[in-house]
């Protein structure tokens, strides 16, 4: 196997090219076509420098990283480390990473140049110069892969080769050799361009142009000329593998290479560039190194490679990394709690799986996929993969590295950012005293800026900033009020945050756009914790803070999270808390089409709360207040949607949650409640409910709840219905002393939902106007009660004329 | 055992694809492959027999997971079991028929678990007639399949494992993990030893659990492996018309089943059992088994309706009546579920698709 073994058909135009390339390496030129964060490429480029003894090294990367190859190369930078790249054109910004980890083949042709002393430059477009469409913020990466997992040839040959995806297929082909072959760097070489340009010969001459490839390569190979001209000896140029085929055709005159040498200005690209654009050095982790590889930048699971890695360049094998892992992800489950498929003879047998795994389909040893299909097939069983294996899994293959750079290195500008920002909407940051400010976003543009900014910097845990009042719409509260009260304070604690925060994004907005990001994933990745309203929390803070781009994932998420959410409680949440945000959608900016989706989610939440009605309606008797507090929520949610949308489905669920005969006793309480109130059961009905559960021998804890039930979700209801109260009087009147004593507690309980004066109106009610029902006055007092009142009452009065508290009671001014 | 020389409704495996296993055995030979003892081929003349080989003639069996054939393979070299489990009609039975067939040469050594599998159809039994006149001879002992791979170091095909009782299904725990019988009629010392080659495929259905959920001691005897349905409509849409036709007989010539119709039935199939509709919109999944045989029922029952009680020409509204029927047998959930498919979907659909709204109107009626 292999995609340059004897037999294999080669397009024409990549056998004259493979024969280019060799022919470059005549005349002293080697170009190494890479994959990011690839080992076995890795191991190629370091064979590679050791025999050629290049004068030169180029690589692939901004043309302003090049006075950061010192930084680089000082010993106190432990990979993984970033290049984080931020331009600014007129009002916006935007930034990308170039990460580098030990096993980078940029990486190690960076320090294998610095031990042999010898130049090294990065060569291509300056990131400020790129167009930066319809990329978000965080995906951004300078390293992108995309037209491998796009590409049509890859996916064919992965299909022939059974493997489920090309990241499997380039493993198969390039990684998995024996050792003998990772050091034969012209193999590597070869297959890996042959690999890259079948790739690229799926894309069309006009894609690449319209994204910038021949742009860029235009530029890197008229570099690659200058360098060649400028140093006598051999010059090495590290590309990612997409550019390879373009570089030697441009290089060597091919007619192929007209498109791009056509776009090399007359005079040269001139010096190379340091305008308009800003590179600092960060420390990087691999959490987020494989957080990209969703949008196609490098290899897949950094950890696993990280060991396979330091296990190729000692002495022994790398047959040793499966049993790690193993053991690594049995440990984890264990420490998470019992799992009976890791023991110590489930994880032998996944070994032994793994290298039969790996024997099966012709890999030296184990790789990526071998070790997780073992791990599919001895730590899983029919109940699929729990929550601590997939966590075990995840942080196994991921990895935990966190890179160091040299002390003293420049801060990043994210810093200056939040001041400026700052001292543009008028916060104080000259000293670092605690201030506090209101703002009133539905006033002005300005207003809004200001409160999203301070929500911002709350959210980013910076120190700076504390909401202390006012509309919180990702907690839900307080959402009628209109302004919030702020209190914040610029101190050095603020900076060292914000320097923290550099390594997640360049700006304040994108370090926020990745903790959402990261909130969507937890929210996501496991179905049991599947909850509508935290998903609507994420989407209000992100609406909160200003991010605008991702409020369309987030609505979808919302979406998704809505049809799934098992509890009424949370999906009636999620509905109130969204029909907030579309009431509010104006002081947060947000545009007509996700206003229109808001809409459409509270459409999608009716039938998602009506299918769970019933199940509502069955609370264990300790869950009941918080069942009805939830229906009367469900009610609630009816009457403010139903002039907005079509509600019939909601309003069929409580009807048949009232008639159902397995509802609990107090929500059915509730639910007739609310439907005299809405006018669809006639008082009679309630009054004769009341009655039959209040009747000679009902079960008086039914009955009971029943009654709270009704007090809780409608409790001016018995003031506004004579009769009601006269049927409850009438009930009450009828029951045995026992079971009203036992009933007491409960029955204070339900009455005083009612306001101090609507107490005092029931009770003149059922006093009546001759006060003939209840006497109130109590007679049996004796002369040495009052006697001893009085005494109390002037011990009281001389406690408090001591404290100088009695103009309190007398409520007139201290003498 | 004789073979039957008569004409059969179905062939085995190793019967329909005889000449691939030749192929692939001969390939092996060729080539030196290394057999796995007691296998008839080499591990990856198994997974090419499963998945396909087109350089020596060899078709694809098994669509959609060459990973899960992968792993298959290579937990049958191992001590541990192969449980293979899934919706039904995910072709789990095939596969381990199939294995069968290229790892041991047959795929007849089968138990097929009911509720009435006993303990002597996993070990042995007698032949009480031999038993009587010469007492536990081996001659009087009727083996099982399980006891004869383990003589013959075969691989076993256990379908259905968790309808039987779990008392049953734990015999295979000292099986699996001694890989010996005992023979007490025999003798102290009686026993059977497996042979290499010996392995047990198990299939169990998804929806069984629950009914007779395995040990955890039997599951730890097991590596399981998830077989997923395939989703391909317009495949389906033909199969049902195919099955209709045939279950209507004569009678299909007198009542109009047209093609949008038998679409929409499909597609509420699939809609309801994957959990999700093509456009991405998560559904309620019933918990009775909405299998492309359940759609069949649907669309006979619907068409024995209009053929006798209407006008002769299936509606979207027969449809819905005729699915409240069939598919509302198991638990009372279910109508809450698709209550919710009909609120949803179908609500949203009825708006610009008449068939769509006939399927509403009867489904309020029913349902609402």
């Amino acid at each position: 196997m292999g995609l340059t073994a004897p037999g294999a058909v080669v397009p024409p135009r990549l056998q004259r090219a493979l024969d280019a390339f060799a022919g470059l390496q005549d005349d002293g030129l080697y170009l190494v076509p890479v994959r990011h964060h690839s080992p076995a490429c890795a191991l190629a480029v370091a064979a590679l420098v050791r025999e050629v003894r290049p004068a030169a090294v180029l690589i692939e990367g901004p043309e302003e990283y090049t006075p950061l190859v010192a930084a680089l190369q000082d010993p106190a930078t432990v990979p993984p480390v970033a290049v984080l790249s931020i331009a600014r054109t007129g009002e916006s910004t935007s930034s990308a990473f170039y990460p580098l980890a030990e096993f980078s083949p940029e990486w190690v042709a960076l320090r294998a140049a610095g031990e042999a002393g010898v130049p090294v430059a990065f060569i291509d477009r300056p990131w400020a110069a790129a167009e930066h469409p319809d990329e978000e913020h965080l995906t951004r990466t300078l390293q992108a892969e995309r037209y491998l997992a796009d590409s049509r040839t890859l996916a064919e040959i992965a299909r022939r080769e059974h493997c489920r995806d090309h990241d499997e297929l380039w493993d198969q082909l390039v990684e998995l050799r024996p050792r003998e072959d990772l050091a034969d760097w012209r193999r590597t070489c070869r297959d890996v361009l042959v690999w890259s340009a079948l790739a690229r010969l799926d894309y069309e001459p006009e894609v690449l142009a319209a994204e910038g490839s021949l742009d860029r390569e235009a530029r890197m190979a008229a570099r690659v000329r200058e360098w060649r001209a400028r140093v006598d000896g051999p010059v090495v140029v590290v590309t990612g593998g997409f550019h390879t085929l373009a570089l030697v055709e441009a290089l060597t005159g091919a007619p192929e290479g007209d498109p791009v040498r056509a776009l090399e200005p007359a005079g040269g690209y001139g010096p190379p560039a340091t305008q308009n654009t800003a590179a600092w050095l960060i420390r990087y982790d691999f959490a987020r190194l494989d957080a990209l590889r969703g949008y196609g930048a490098g290899m897949p699971s950094p950890g696993f490679h990280q060991r396979t890695w330091q296990w190729l360049t000692a002495a022994e094998g790398p047959e040793q990394v499966t049993a790690e892992i193993l053991v690594d992800v049995a440990r984890r489950v264990h420490a998470a709690g019992a799992y009976d498929r890791t023991g110590t003879a489930a994880t032998g047998a996944a070994l032994e799986q793994a290298t039969r795994l790996a024997h099966l389909r012709g890999h030296p040893w184990p790789g990526r996929t071998d070790v997780l299909d073992a791990i599919t097939s001895c730590f899983v069983d029919d109940s699929g993969p729990d929550a601590a294996l997939r966590e075990a899994v995840d942080r196994a293959f991921c990895g935990h590295a966190l890179g160091e750079v040299p002390p003293g290195t420049a801060a990043p500008p994210i810093v200056a950012e939040a001041r400026r920002t700052a001292e543009r909407l008028r916060l104080v940051v000259t000293d670092s005293l605690p201030r506090t400010t209101t703002t009133d976003p539905v006033r002005s543009p300005g207003q809004r800026e200001r409160s999203r900014f301070l929500a911002l910097m709350e959210f980013l845990g910076t120190g700076f900033s504390r909401r202390v009042g006012g509309p919180d719409l990702v907690r839900g509260q307080g959402l009628g009020l209109l302004q919030e009260q702020w209190q914040y304070a610029w101190t050095p604690m603020v900076e060292a945050a914000l320097i923290d925060l550099a390594q997640h994004g360049g700006t304040l907005l994108d370090v926020a756009e990745a903790r959402i990001v990261a909130a969507e994933h937890a929210l996501d990745a496991s179905p049991e914790r599947r909850s509508a309203a935290g998903a609507v929390q994420v989407l209000a803070q992100a609406a909160v803070v200003g991010l605008g781009s991702r409020l369309r994932p987030l609505v979808d998420l919302v979406g998704s999270h809505l049809d799934v959410d098992p509890s009424l409680g949370s999906v009636v949440g999620a509905a109130h808390r969204t029909l907030a945000l579309w009431r509010a959608r104006a002081s947060l900016d947000v545009d007509d089409a996700i206003g229109y989706s808001l809409l459409q989610l509270l459409h999608q939440a009716v039938p998602a709360a009506a299918y769970l009605v019933l199940g509502g309606a069955r609370p264990g008797p300790d869950d009941e207040e918080r069942a009805v507090a939830t229906l009367v929520a469900v009610h609630d949610l009816l009457r403010d949607l139903q002039h907005q949308l079509d509600v019939t489905a909601l309003e069929r669920a409580l009807d048949r949650a009232r008639l159902d005969p397995d509802t609990s006793p107090g929500v059915r309480g509730a639910l007739v409640a609310l439907g005299v109130v809405d006018g669809a059961v006639g008082d009679d009905e309630l009054s004769a409910q009341l009655v039959a559960h209040l009747g000679t021998g009902a079960d008086v804890e039914v009955s009971v709840r029943f009654l709270a039930g009704v007090m809780a979700a409608a409790p001016d209801l018995l003031l506004h219905t004579p009769a009601l109260v006269d049927a409850v009087g009438a009930a009450l009147t009828r029951m045995s002393d026992e079971a009203f004593l036992a009933a007491l507690p409960e029955l204070r309980r339900s009455f005083a939902r009612l306001r101090p004066t609507e107490t005092a109106q029931l009770a003149e009610h059922v006093a009546g106007p001759a006060g003939g029902l209840v006497d109130v006055r109590h007679t049996d007092l004796t002369q040495a009660d009052l006697a001893e009142g009085v005494a109390l009452e002037r011990q009281l009065s001389r406690s408090l004329a001591d404290e100088s508290l009695l103009a309190w009671v007398l409520d007139r001014e201290p003498s | 055992m004789p073979v039957v020389e008569q004409a059969q409704i179905r062939a085995s495996a190793e019967q329909r694809y005889a000449h691939e296993l030749v192929a692939l055995a001969e390939r092996d030979r060729e080539q030196g492959a290394e057999l796995p003892p007691g296998w008839r081929l080499s591990a990856r003349a198994v997974r090419d027999f499963v998945v396909g080989d087109p350089a020596v003639g060899v078709t694809r069996k098994f669509y959609g997971d060459d990973p899960l054939v992968d792993r298959a393979v290579v937990t049958l070299l191992g001590r541990q079991g192969l449980m293979l489990v899934g919706e039904p009609g995910t072709a789990k039975s095939m596969l381990s028929e199939l294995f069968a067939a290229a790892i041991s040469g047959t795929s007849n050594l089968t138990v097929q678990g009911t509720a009435g599998t006993t303990e002597d159809h996993i070990r042995y039994s007698w032949n009480y007639a031999l038993l009587l006149a010469e007492g536990p001879t081996p001659r009087a002992l009727v083996p099982s399949p399980v006891y004869q791979g383990m003589v013959g170091g075969q691989v076993v095909r256990f379908e259905e494992i968790t309808r039987c009782a779990p008392e049953v299904q734990d015999t295979l725990v000292s099986i699996l993990s001694e890989k010996q019988l005992m023979v007490p009629e025999q003798g102290a010392e009686s026993r059977v030893s497996a042979r290499p080659g010996f392995n047990l495929i198990g299939t169990a259905n998804l929806r069984d659990r629950g009914v007779n959920e395995m040990s955890a001691a039997l599951k730890r005897r097991f590596n399981f492996e998830t077989v997923r349905p395939l989703t391909d409509r317009a495949f389906e849409v033909e199969l049902i018309s195919h099955q209709l036709a045939a279950a209507l007989g004569d009678q299909a010539e007198r009542v109009r089943v047209d093609r949008d119709v038998l679409d929409l039935l499909v597609t509420a199939f699939q809609d309801l059992r994957g959990g999700r509709t093509s456009d991405g919109v998560p559904v309620k999944t019933p918990e009775t088994v909405m299998s492309t045989a359940e759609a069949v029922n649907v669309a006979h029952a619907a068409a024995l309706e209009a053929r006798y009680l209407g006008s002769g020409t299936v509606t979207g509204a027969g449809i819905a009546r005729q699915l409240a029927g069939v598919a509302l047998k198991d638990s009372a959930e279910d109508a809450t579920r698709l209550r919710y498919y009909v609120d949803t979907v179908v609500r949203e659909r009825a708006r610009t698709d008449a068939r769509w709204r006939e399927f509403l109107g009867a489904a309020t009626d029913l349902w609402g």
